[in-house]
């Protein structure tokens, strides 16, 4: 036994649901690790166009331009459903989190099927000339991601309404909507280089 | 915050806590109790010998090598094997050892420097561990059935794609890289969360012991550095060999020459990768030994800080020799040489400690002189190369292999194993053999300057790298020879600091908490520590905390013990902010692993497996999440 200076934390909260959480943090360092990937992916973008002369290649066709415009409507709209379920998440609102994260669900579902409706009209694919290459790694990578943190907050209004509903569940929530801000905003430089970037750095 | 100095002198009972905290931090029993281990001792001291067990694999190779060109028109191996083996040993040499090694080191002394209890995400930490192991056995299970990479550690196309490497030996070496880069950046990202959230109360930025600003800087640098190479090596070169896309493809518009760009974007920082955290553990063996504080705490720091910034933007003078625009070399000449700078602050940081200390030569000490000498020695021909006529020189020659071979085992190798010596007793509970640490030291450093010196000048003669013989005419040699017989005065170095740690580690005297009386957190642990490291949370009342008078000195009471439970203090001055439940055993973290390595390895010989892999690693994570209600939380 010593006699020691002390300084008592018992009083200090449990689980704090902010950007004060070792979780968040480690959400922003992974994506860092993601941006770091899609800004490469937009210079590969440009330094491959420099190699040819037409662009795109002949023969394909230029994307859509009005599916993709609204794809991306609405998902910077589905963010309103993740901003709701992370404020509710520091409330402690169950009922404020489950439709929170429905709404951004369903939101980011339709601009999936947007997406896809857009992606299948294309008449090339990713083995047809580096431009078909780049835009399919591009949008087939973002795709991924999305979907991967789709299924993730659906596993989260799951537990939410019938798992074992907690801090841990709501800290959960409060970073998972910071992964979708994440997807959306690095969406918009995306978009940019697959649907303008033909128009604006093309020639026939 | 209440100010530390002001809190009051209470009687503490150590027993109580003790016994609770035993109980809470216990490993679940036989087999699946050590599969299922979260701590970070644990998973830190696996890290390191797995690390170890990899370096003496690329040590063998290294002198296979070294036997094949021991004198001219020598036929130990054949071309192809000789491909092989250079292939895997620069491979296993940067992404089986060094960056594990380093990462290890990491994971077991930042938690106790910065005085908490794990990792911030101590499963995510055994995840990283089971990724590098499988990517490490997956290479060498490569080179075992003869599908072993010979492209060079860094497979450049258009050698390395679909036309003119044909079978899996590429893939192999692709997906090894996956592997290896998915544990680096679960180390990164869970170290710097670790660094900037769960301090000691009192820890401010300016209190932070020099190896663990390292560390965070070395973690940032992983997080925005390994990205590139997994774009290089998976969305690259494996869907252009597995699924015919045409990055590297001239013919469809694409680039080999994108490839070196990106692959160079992480493989230059890579070394600083290595090397940043090497810098850490000389500081903290300097300031132990040299018996006083360290010389210039901020300009080491923002030094570390400048070194990382500068490492992104000079990837360029790797590729010297392609002929790219003389305009954009010339600014890359200018930043490699500006990184010197911020090296040479940190060196003439460290002579001005040693200058003012009291030195004690003890054999960690000897190695960081040992790394000075040679470091510098890099370093100056790392200068010489940055000057573009001199780099189309001796491109692609042995004065390149010399030059980073000084800098690599002068800079990160010499460090670690001072590092070892320096830490060995908090590892173990024992301390390394003294008489026999200082005679590796000396073999080590006789038989690599014997190795490497010759080296130079080989290059200098034209000796390209990467050759599997050459003929007598040319008049290497000599020096070959003289090479040679270093790699073999390297190797009994080798088995001499082999034969000190397994006596060490048996026999050896016991180190107590602190042996060398260091000022850092890690030294208040009992040696080895306990899975909990404190049995109270220590708060930071000076930079050196353990210098400070033992009255002084303030314990942090009122977490619960019976739990997992750890502090989150703020990122700037230390204050305490908020408690945090760490999560306990889990064998998800192994399921996870397998499950993704199915698919990963999978797709090597079927792109589709990846489909497979990701419906399992999600089944995978949704197990790892599942939680049953814990009754002690409230919501």
């Amino acid at each position: 036994m010593t006699a020691q200076r002390t300084l008592d934390v018992s009083h200090l909260p449990m689980f704090e649901i902010s950007s004060n959480a070792p979780l968040w943090w480690g959400q922003i360092f992974l994506a860092f690790i993601e941006g770091t990937m899609f800004c490469i992916l937009i210079a590969m973008y440009f330094y491959i166009r420099l190699n040819v002369d037409v662009w795109p290649p002949p023969g394909i066709q230029l994307p859509h331009e009005l599916l993709p415009a609204i794809e991306l409507a609405l998902l910077i709209a589905s963010c309103a459903g993740s901003y709701i379920a992370s404020e509710a998440a520091k409330k402690n609102d169950r009922g404020g989190i489950i439709g929170g994260m429905v709404l951004n669900v369903v939101l980011a579902l339709a601009a999936l099927a947007l997406r896809a409706a857009a992606w299948h009209s294309w008449n090339f694919r990713w083995d047809s000339g580096a431009y078909g290459s780049i835009t399919w790694a591009i949008l087939f990578l973002h795709t991924l991601d999305v979907v991967a943190d789709l299924i993730f907050t659906l596993a989260l209004v799951f537990f939410a309404a019938f798992g074992a509903y907690g801090p841990r569940v709501r800290l959960g929530v409060h970073v998972d909507s910071v992964v979708w801000y994440f997807l959306v905003a690095i969406w918009i430089p995306l978009y940019v280089t697959v649907y303008w970037g033909p128009h604006i750095v093309g020639a026939p | 915050m209440t100010p530390l100095a002001d809190t009051p002198a209470v009687e503490l009972d150590d027993e109580p806590a003790r016994r609770e905290l035993e109980r809470s931090w216990a490993r679940r029993p036989g087999m699946y109790g050590w599969l299922s281990v979260t701590t970070h001792q644990a998973i830190g001291l696996r890290y390191i010998v797995t690390a170890f067990i990899f370096l003496l694999a690329g040590g063998v190779e290294a002198l296979l090598m070294r036997l094949q060109l021991a004198h001219a028109d020598n036929h130990v191996l054949s071309a192809d094997k000789y491909n092989q083996i250079f292939t895997v040993h620069g491979s296993t040499m940067m992404f089986l050892f060094a960056v594990p090694v380093m990462e290890g080191m990491g994971v077991y002394l930042v938690p106790l420097m910065l005085g908490t209890r794990n990792v911030a995400f101590p499963r995510l930490n055994a995840f990283g561990y089971w990724m590098y192991v499988i990517g490490g056995l997956f290479l060498y299970w490569g080179l075992f059935t003869n599908t072993g990479p010979d492209v060079g550690w860094f497979a450049y196309t258009p050698l390395s794609g679909p036309q003119f490497s044909p079978g899996k030996r590429v893939d192999v070496w692709a997906q090894m890289i996956t592997f290896t880069e998915i544990s680096a950046m679960c180390v990164a990202a869970e170290l710097a969360a670790t660094v900037m959230k769960m301090r000691a109360p009192g820890m401010s930025l300016n209190r932070i012991p020099m190896y663990c600003w390292a560390m965070l800087v070395q973690s940032l640098m992983v997080l925005f550095a390994m990205p590139a190479i997994m774009v290089a090596s998976n969305i690259f070169l494996l869907t252009d060999r597995t699924i015919g896309t045409h990055f590297s493809n001239p013919a469809e518009g694409g680039d080999p020459l994108l490839y070196q760009h990106v692959f160079w974007f992480f493989g230059h920082p890579e070394v600083y990768i290595i090397f940043i955290p090497a810098l850490g553990m000389v500081s903290s063996i300097m300031d132990t030994n040299c018996r006083r504080t360290i010389f210039g705490y901020p300009a080491m720091v923002l030094s570390l800080v400048a070194t990382a910034f500068i490492g992104f933007g000079l990837w360029v003078h790797h590729m010297f020799a392609t002929g790219l625009p003389q305009i954009g070399e010339a600014y890359f000449t200018a930043a490699s040489m500006m990184i010197a700078i911020a090296s040479g602050v940190q060196i003439f940081c460290w002579l001005a400690t040693m200058w003012t200390g009291r030195i004690r030569m003890n054999t960690a000490m000897h190695f960081v002189l040992g790394f000075i000498f040679i470091f510098v020695m890099g370093g100056l021909t790392g200068v010489m190369l940055a000057a573009i006529p001199l780099d189309l020189q001796v491109h692609d020659t042995f004065f390149v292999v010399a030059h980073f071979h000084y800098v690599l085992i002068g800079g990160a190798l010499f460090p670690l194993f001072g590092a070892f010596h320096h830490w060995f007793g908090k590892f173990t509970g024992r301390m390394m053999d003294e008489s026999l640490g200082k005679l590796s030291f000396w073999v080590l450093f006789v038989g690599f300057n014997l190795t490497f010196f010759p080296m130079h000048i080989l290059g200098l003669k034209g000796m390209t790298r990467r050759i599997y013989t050459y003929q007598a005419e040319m008049g290497w040699d000599p020096a070959n020879l003289l090479a040679t017989i270093g790699a073999f005065v390297i190797a009994a170095g080798g088995v001499l600091f082999i034969w000190n740690v397994v006596k060490s580690w048996n026999t050896g005297v016991m180190a107590g908490d602190n042996p060398w009386s260091s000022g850092t957190f890690e030294w208040a642990a009992t040696s080895p520590p306990r899975p909990y490291n404190f049995v109270y949370l220590p708060a930071a009342t000076s930079r050196y905390p353990l210098w400070t008078l033992p009255k002084e000195r303030v314990a942090v009471t009122g977490l619960r013990n019976d739990r997992r439970e750890v502090l989150v203090t703020s990122i700037m001055d230390g204050e305490p902010q908020h408690r945090y439940v760490l999560p306990g055993p889990s064998i998800w973290p192994l399921l996870l692993s397998v499950l993704t390595t199915i698919g990963l390895i999978g797709s090597v010989f079927q792109f589709q497996w990846y489909y497979l892999g990701m419906v399992l690693a999600t089944i995978g994570l949704l197990g790892w999440f599942w939680q049953r209600k814990p009754a002690d939380i409230e919501p």
